[in-house]
């Protein structure tokens, strides 16, 4: 076991290693961030002085010896939107708040998949099924910025139910966490409900159902947790999907103070560093939530090991 | 869908499920707010809330160009001058009258007695001082700087008189002190000061949730009258639609930056013609544009009328072919935007020769409010009368290089740029009608000859009527294709009494809610 996750630490290493270069090689080479914080009719000069001021006058080889050296000391840079602040800073007094709402989004997502996909896979090919089908592709195919902007003027303009925006009381993360669920647990329903159509057509629940078992019993305690697995596999992806891209857009529709809206004004700011920074945390999520799933298989079942 | 009865029994099951699946989930988190606000609507508990697009970079008053660290800043700090909302003259402030010209290269500024920052600092001359000396300072790297000119350095003569230096006679130094904000010379020192300002305004900064907004209260010792809005929240909501959806719930009573588009939705339309002009700078000294017949013809060939109601949903006014407003110091009343004549410009074009010849547009999108579309519209204007536009549109980023080539490079024959003029001084458009401006391509000798007369001018008056020569010339004889001013747009709760200034300040001791 602990072989095995160090193992996996390991990759996830090369990983982070791999993604930092990318992310070092793409904003060194697409962007010119001098272009961004000075007036429009700055002088040539005061265009160099910013790039002598960020690093970016040197060899790329250099650059990049000097970025890898502060990426072990963990020193992502300073942010030059918010002068004088380190960007790592930046970065996780905002991860909170995007934790939150993509948890509670993938634990409403499951709430809602699970059932949904049950209840289709019981009646697989009846009207059931269909109507169940249709919600779970209308939900996964409604882009996360209508969706959320569907959501306030529903709950938030209309019906006064929610706040339309920020963060401030309780209630506020319930639009953005459905803006960001809905479209998930569309494809999580899809899975739940193949998967389970496979189990259910397997001989075992047949034995099952000629020991005169009831259907609850049979569905939830030998098929569903036979489904557990790939459930979770989707789910996992996607969580990430949810870190790495569709946070951004419902923070920034919601005006939630997670490190998705912070994305935005980087983008905006150019703030090169503060968008590396980003992207490295980021990508160091997505491995810790990898290795977390790879845990969680051998919890939920105990045939797969772990070595 | 299948219209079997027994399998609609079962699509109305599941439906009716899923609809009490929401409602529960709604329900949960209902009870969080129901004692709060009572739901989302019908106002809000935190007072006053103003929702702007961004946080801002940063709270210390003087180091960042940024509109959203100004919109909490003009209420907690002051300059020595202030711009009167409605006449957009002059006037002082932490100053008690305008400063006067005592030598061509020093000034000297008498101050308001009495009034401290919030922390006990006495503002006198010395904090005056230390606030001038501060900004112009190199090391402090202030990107305000461009705003000073030829601001040297101030000193104190006694405790209400500020003495200041520039480094040539200049004119505009009153202006340029409307801008700047004085700051506390103990506590600006402190590494904190960029999170927890200290000012002497009407307002002090109570909380900064980041990501989320700022909480100001009013300032209990303040030396002026006391704002009619005491609690007042600044939430950052970049989104605009999203702004909107809160002014009609109440949640927000005024927000920023509203799309024409979207205007319609709010509850109130605040509007003021702001700082920015678009326009299509031309290249007057090689190419088909050296013909002024040529330049001429291209306005009267664009629609600004048009481009004001259908592009800007109305929400801009037709330039008076000057980059510049009323109450700009240099414009020139006596100016009259071209009229659109498509067959004066196909006469024109006639006898200045056009041969048909294509002329390159450098275009940026993505940038300036709706870049892209106001390109596509006087692209096509110009095709009407016979002009061929060979369009290069790109994203800023590769946009700028090409726009910032000066004179003599390779700049493209008409090139679109948003020229903004926040110093409300004709001199900043220098730099679009001085063959040496920066973002020139235009060489006029007698243009450059006004400039230089309104530099050397030795009184305001002389001055200004250098650069209302200018604009004249620069109207008979066009550096731009004129377009439009743009108006700031503000969407507001119905109760909300405020008329947005021309600096675009979001000043809140001038708003009050009603009763």
């Amino acid at each position: 076991m602990i072989l095995f996750l160090l193992r996996r630490l390991a990759i996830g290493l090369v990983v982070i290693f791999l993604v930092s270069t990318a992310v070092f090689l793409v904003t060194r080479v697409v962007t010119s961030p001098e272009k961004a914080y000075l007036p429009i009719d700055a002088s040539v000069e005061q265009r160099e002085a910013v790039r002598a001021d960020l690093g970016l006058d040197k060899p790329l080889g250099e650059q990049y010896g000097v970025f890898l050296g502060d990426l072990v000391q963990g020193d992502l840079g300073d942010s030059y939107w918010q002068p004088g602040k380190s960007t790592l800073t930046l970065v996780l007094e905002r991860l909170p708040s995007t934790l939150l709402l993509n948890s509670v989004a993938i634990v409403l997502a499951l709430l809602i998949a699970v059932p949904l996909g049950i209840i289709a896979a019981l009646k697989a090919g009846g009207a059931v099924d269909r109507v169940a089908t249709t919600i779970s592709l209308l939900g996964l195919s409604a882009p996360q910025f209508w969706l959320g902007f569907l959501l306030i003027l529903l709950f938030g303009v209309n019906l006064q139910w929610f706040p339309t925006s920020g963060a401030d009381r309780p209630s506020s993360i319930v639009l953005p966490a459905l803006a960001l669920a809905l479209p998930t647990a569309g494809k999580i329903a899809q899975m739940m409900r193949s998967t389970m159509i496979d189990e259910l057509g397997r001989p075992y629940m047949l034995t099952a159902e000629s020991k005169g078992m009831g259907q609850t019993y049979r569905v939830v305690r030998h098929a569903l947790r036979n489904c557990t697995v790939p459930v979770l596999t989707q789910s996992s992806f996607e969580y990430a999907r949810m870190l790495a891209g569709f946070t951004v857009v419902v923070e920034t529709v919601f005006a939630w103070p997670g490190v998705g809206s912070m994305t935005v004004n980087a983008l905006e700011q150019q703030d090169l560093m503060l968008l590396q920074a980003i992207v490295i945390v980021i990508a160091t999520l997505i491995v810790l939530v990898n290795v977390i799933t790879d845990i969680l298989y051998s919890v939920v079942d105990p045939r797969i090991e772990v070595a | 869908m299948s219209t079997h009865p027994r399998s609609r029994w079962r699509q109305a099951l599941v439906l009716g499920s899923a609809l009490s699946l929401a409602i529960a989930i709604a329900a949960c988190g209902g009870d969080d707010d129901a004692t709060s606000t009572g739901g989302g609507g019908g106002g809000s508990s935190d007072g006053f809330v103003i929702a702007i697009a961004d946080e801002p970079s940063t709270l210390d008053p003087q180091a960042q160009e940024d509109g959203n660290e100004r919109a909490v800043n003009d209420n907690v700090y002051e300059a020595l001058l202030v711009r009167d909302s409605e006449t957009n003259e002059l006037e002082p402030r932490l100053a008690t009258e305008l400063p006067t010209q005592v030598e061509p290269t020093v000034w000297e500024f008498t101050l308001r007695e009495g009034v401290e920052f919030t922390n006990g600092e006495p503002f006198d001359a010395e904090a005056a001082a230390y606030s001038i000396n501060r900004i112009v300072d190199p090391d402090y790297e202030s990107a305000q700087l461009d705003y000073y000119g030829p601001l040297q350095s101030a000193e104190a003569v006694d405790a209400t008189t500020l003495r200041v230096t520039t480094s040539e006679p200049d004119l505009v130094l009153p202006a340029r002190f409307a801008r700047l904000k004085m700051v506390p010379p103990e506590a600006s020192q402190e590494d904190s000061f960029t999170e927890e300002p200290i000012g002497t305004g009407p307002y002090t900064v109570t909380a900064w949730d980041r990501g989320q907004q700022v909480t100001l209260e009013a300032n209990p010792d303040y030396w002026g009258e006391a704002p009619p809005e005491s609690e007042v929240t600044i939430k950052f909501i970049s989104e605009a639609g999203t702004r909107v959806a809160g002014l009609r719930t109440g949640e927000i009573d005024l927000a920023t930056l509203l799309p024409p588009e979207q205007a319609a939705d709010a509850p109130q339309v605040l509007t003021k013609e702001g700082v920015e002009f678009p326009v299509y700078r031309l290249k007057n000294y090689d190419g088909t544009l050296v013909s002024k017949e040529i330049r001429q013809a291209l306005n009267y060939a664009v629609d600004k009328d048009a481009i004001a109601e259908d592009l800007f949903s109305g929400y801009a006014t037709v330039a008076d072919c000057q980059p510049s407003q009323e109450g700009t110091t240099g414009y020139n009343p006596d100016l009259e935007p071209y009229a659109y004549d498509p067959d004066k410009a196909r006469e024109l074009l006639e006898e200045a020769g056009y041969d048909g010849e294509p002329l390159s547009l450098l275009g940026a999108t993505g940038r300036w409010l709706k870049d892209a579309e106001m390109h596509e519209v006087v692209i096509g204007y110009l095709e009407e009368v016979g002009v061929s536009v060979t369009p290069d549109i790109r994203p800023f980023s590769s946009y700028i290089d090409e726009f910032t080539r000066t004179v003599g490079d390779a700049q493209p024959d008409i090139g679109f740029v948003s020229a903004s003029n926040e110093l409300f001084d004709a001199s900043k458009m220098d730099s679009y009608y001085a063959s040496d401006g920066a973002l020139s391509s235009y060489v006029n000798d007698d243009a450059d000859a006004l400039i230089a007369e309104a530099a050397a001018a030795e009184s305001p008056e002389d001055r200004e009527a250098a650069y209302q020569e200018l604009f004249a010339l620069g109207c008979e004889d066009p550096p731009f294709i004129f377009t439009v001013n743009l108006q700031d747009i503000y969407g507001a709760s119905e109760g909300l009494d405020w008329t947005p200034r021309s600096d675009g300040s979001l000043y809140i001791p001038e708003m009050s809610l009603g009763s």
